[in-house]
């Protein structure tokens, strides 16, 4: 039966399946819930005019001032004046698409009976969005641009980053599972 | 039927846009899984693996590649895709690279 090494596997023509202990469980599950809350609209009540925020259409233009945040909503344009027109029409739409993508993987996970997942090719897509941005915020608190892959695993025990290594390196275990999984699938 | 190739149909789009082509390029980027950039062309744009891989492999060895051309609301909806999964794109005019 499902064999929690094997992170995603393919089950039937259209379905992809994984076994998560209870622990597992609990780190996807909060992590999607920081990536949902980080993600949240920066809405100025006093100056967003309420049906331009309606139709995704907000005041700010500016690139977000948090480093994670940067990462997961970039600049499209090197140019600024560009980048700016361009986020106010479009930031909130990306915002709500990656927030939709967590809250799939979030709902997957509460309803998972014995902490067996199964999505489709949709739910699919929907994990794979979630789990790289995930790991695009963790890679920016781990300076993976900075760090080489053995400067993070000598980090002592002790230190915070030691642990949040261990799951960057399991996340990226886990998408790779399930891209193999849907790649192989669509051969 | 008349049988055009991608080259002839971005003229083609030029020639309507009344303007010079606009390009998305990908940027390389230490956290993405290579298979994962692949996929992501494939999902996107319909590449076969091996046109994908191609590009993803370029996107590892020079920092970037050119994905997509069309006008410029082409490749602005190409960027907010992309973003949408986590790679970092920029669109620009094609001829100013």
């Amino acid at each position: 039966m499902s064999d929690p090494q094997k992170g995603f596997y393919p089950h039937g023509d259209h379905a992809f399946i994984a076994n998560f202990s209870e622990s597992e469980r609990d780190v996807l599950t909060n992590l999607s819930e920081q990536i949902i809350e980080l993600l949240a609209e920066r809405i100025d009540h006093q100056s967003d005019d309420p049906l331009a925020v309606m139709v995704g259409i907000t005041s700010h233009d500016t690139p977000p001032e948090d480093e994670v945040l940067l990462r997961l909503l970039p600049n499209a344009y090197s140019d600024q004046v560009d980048a700016s027109e361009f986020r106010r029409y479009t930031e909130s739409t990306l915002r709500q698409k990656k927030q939709g993508h967590a809250m799939a993987m979030r709902s997957n996970l509460i309803a998972a009976i014995d902490g067996v997942v199964e999505i489709d090719r949709d739910g699919a897509n929907d994990w794979l969005g979630a789990i790289n941005d995930v790991r695009l915020a963790l890679g920016v608190r781990l300076k993976v641009e900075e760090n080489s892959p053995e400067e993070l695993q000598l980090l002592a025990p002790d230190d915070p980053m030691h642990g949040v290594y261990a799951v960057y390196g399991w996340l990226g275990w886990l998408q790779e599972s399930l891209l193999e999984a849907v790649m192989d699938g669509s051969q | 039927m008349v049988k055009v190739n991608e080259k002839v149909e971005e003229e083609l789009r030029a020639i309507f846009n009344g303007d010079v082509p606009w390009i998305t390029i990908v940027w390389d980027d230490p956290v993405n899984l290579m298979t994962y950039v692949t996929y992501v062309l494939m999902e996107l744009f319909g590449y076969s693996k091996e046109k994908a891989t191609e590009l993803m492999m370029k996107i590892h060895t020079e920092g970037k590649a050119v994905v997509s051309t069309g006008s410029r609301e082409e490749m602005e909806r190409d960027v907010a895709r992309i973003h949408e999964f986590g790679l970092w794109a920029t669109l620009q005019r094609g001829d100013q690279q």
